[in-house]
């Protein structure tokens, strides 16, 4: 089971490979590692995969998530039409 | 005029829902979901009194219930934004824009996912999405699938894949790697089946469960353990097998699985290839937090509630004022223990109206929390009373500290 | 291929007559039962693929089947981003799924 083949972020084909490399080389925090490899930012919002990114921030530099929520959460928490947000239809 | 907005029709919101209602209370309750019900739609499982729990009619009823009420039922509608205003909230859903004094957040969980090669192909889904297909959309997810992943809910859900006459060749661990260390670990997975042996009696009796309650006597007995595993309802459950990768064209075709050790690691050599049409990865629950967070609310990370739980009493209240939540959005439990915290919150929020004359309900309805947790059939992580002592100190801290 | 219906049940009975309709998914024209959500209704008909990554191309279909993944998004009677899984098919809809995309500013080389 190659690490290169296992995509992570299904919305944006972001593999563990590209993960565990980009949390290697940085040894970096959940966000940074999101911004770097856009894994968790794609339509779903990173609701699928978000546990993922922490999980390998943890198992690369060896902090665990705290209490606050590594990823913040931005409203909207779901994808909405322009329509919708200008309130214009 | 809405007094409370419920965000969730599953069993904490339909309960609390109910419990507002009784008090006098105008009730809103929103759903994505085409119908009411949440998690309760697809359930259905044998009790250990031999009975059936069959989570639609759970739903029905609770359904029924708050609707002679007077309880609004909104589905297929989704909450994108909450945010504090002076009198209460401001809740942007899909259908506009609803301004009330109380909001609870009843959102449940999401699943946790297990990646692998290929996992994107059609035909491969999470557990619940079988289950959710098979018990309440009533269409076949395929004829002969696979299970990655062995954890309370894949053995339920294969049950009741089965029993829709649908074939589960086996249930195999995920192969082990960065992300998969205990789902892909025998010895940790086996501990966890062992606290479920009371839902197969006769299966662990034969391995002696009793005698496996300790580490040594689990690592022997898990090595002795053949590689075709222990069967549950006549399905192979293969805790020294494990998926290597998926495979297939434009579709499902089939998994790469091999033979592994008592630590996970494989045996070189045994890989086979086994065909499947479809397979389904479960990684088990985690809170689904996201409008808590929006709403601002504090945080406590506590894996053996599933992750990140936002901060609240036992009264269900958040710090946040005109706050609530109820249900697995609180900790991965039963839809029993779910139910009983939304009826908490309901009586909490009525309370918090004045509108609870009353108040040993809600002594009660807090007590019987503690209970049906004690006597839960399916029990989803052994510390969970201890999570739960912690987010109640937390919460008496981060009230007296501000 | 197709898996077809679960019509009857042990424990949770037979399916009541229910209304059939139709609906129309990239152009074929499918049978579907009232109440039934886009992606039940195809997956009945054995179709798995709702669309393809919009980059890579790959098929996909459902994957969580609750609304959380958004792998199911088709466009509905011209509305783009509609989930399969939690929309309901209604008679003479018409369902696309979406296509690869050009991506002409992504640059080359191993990392995004």
């Amino acid at each position: 089971m190659e690490p290169n083949q296992i995509v992570v972020c299904r919305c944006e084909e972001v593999t563990l490979q590209e993960l565990q490399e980009t949390a290697n080389s940085y040894q970096c925090s959940s966000r940074e590692l999101k911004l770097r490899t856009r894994a968790g930012m794609g339509y779903c919002g990173g609701r699928t995969c978000r546990n993922l990114i922490d999980m390998v921030v943890k198992e690369v530099t060896g902090i665990a998530p705290g209490d606050a929520v590594p990823l913040s959460y931005q409203p909207p928490v779901r994808p909405v039409t322009f329509d919708l947000l200008g309130g214009k239809k | 005029m809405t007094d409370v907005l419920i965000v969730g029709a599953g069993p904490a919101g339909l309960s609390a829902g109910i419990a507002c209602a009784q008090h006098g209370l105008q009730v809103n309750i929103l759903d994505e979901f085409t119908l009411p019900g949440g998690r309760l739609l697809g359930q259905l499982h044998e009790e250990p009194d031999g009975s059936w729990w069959n989570g639609m009619a759970e739903a029905k009823r609770l359904v029924e219930q708050a609707k002679n009420l007077g309880v609004h039922i909104d589905c297929g509608v989704s909450v994108y934004d909450v945010a504090k205003t002076e009198t209460g909230w401001r809740v942007s859903t899909t259908r506009g824009i609803i301004e009330v004094p109380k909001l609870l957040l009843a959102t449940g969980a999401a699943e946790t996912t297990i990646p692998l090669p290929d996992w994107t192909l059609p035909g491969v889904m999470s557990i619940g999405a079988a289950q959710v297909m098979t018990n309440v959309q009533r269409v076949k997810v395929g004829n002969r699938g696979i299970v990655i992943g062995v954890n309370v809910l894949s053995l339920a859900i294969a049950r009741e894949l089965q029993l829709a006459g649908i074939h589960v060749d086996r249930i195999v661990l995920p192969a082990r790697n960065l992300l998969t260390k205990d789902s892909g670990n025998p010895e940790k997975v086996m501990q966890s089946m062992l606290r479920l042996a009371h839902l197969a009696p006769s299966t662990f009796i034969r391995l002696g469960s009793k005698l496996i309650k300790s580490e040594a006597m689990l690592k022997l007995a898990l090595s002795f353990l053949p590689s075709s595993g222990i069967r549950m309802w006549g399905i192979p459950i293969q805790v020294k097998v494990a998926a290597l990768e998926i495979f297939g064209d434009k579709q499902v075709e089939g998994v790469k699985i091999v033979k592994v050790n008592t630590k996970g690691e494989p045996v070189l050599g045994t890989e086979k290839v086994i065909p499947a049409d479809f397979v389904c990865i479960a990684g088990g629950l985690s809170p689904l937090v996201e409008l808590a967070a929006v709403a601002g609310c504090p945080f406590a990370y506590l894996p053996e509630l599933g992750g990140h739980i936002p901060l609240h009493n036992e009264r269900m209240q958040t710090p946040v004022a005109g706050l609530y939540v109820a249900g697995n959005i609180t900790g991965i439990e039963s839809a029993k223990v779910a139910a009983a915290q939304g009826t908490v919150a309901g009586l909490s929020i009525a309370d918090e109206f004045g509108k609870l004359p009353e108040k040993k309900l809600l002594q009660t309805a807090m007590k019987k929390v503690e209970v049906v947790r004690e006597h839960a059939v399916i029990q989803f992580d052994p510390y969970i009373e201890k999570g739960r002592r912690t987010i109640s100190s937390m919460y008496a801290q981060q009230n007296t500290g501000a | 291929m197709t898996f077809g219906r679960i019509e009857q049940h042990p424990i949770l009975g037979a399916m009541q007559n229910r209304k059939s309709l139709s609906f129309r998914f990239d152009g074929n024209t499918y049978m579907a039962y009232e109440s039934e959500t886009i992606a039940a209704a195809l997956l009945a008909n054995g179709v798995r693929t709702l669309r393809v990554h919009e980059e890579k191309g790959t098929p996909r279909g459902i994957y969580c089947n609750i609304g959380h993944c958004f792998e199911c998004r088709v466009t509905v009677n011209g509305v783009q981003g509609k989930r399969a899984c939690l929309t309901l098919v209604e008679e003479g809809m018409n369902v696309e799924s979406s296509v690869q995309l050009p991506s002409p500013l992504k640059k080359g080389g191993e990392h995004r």
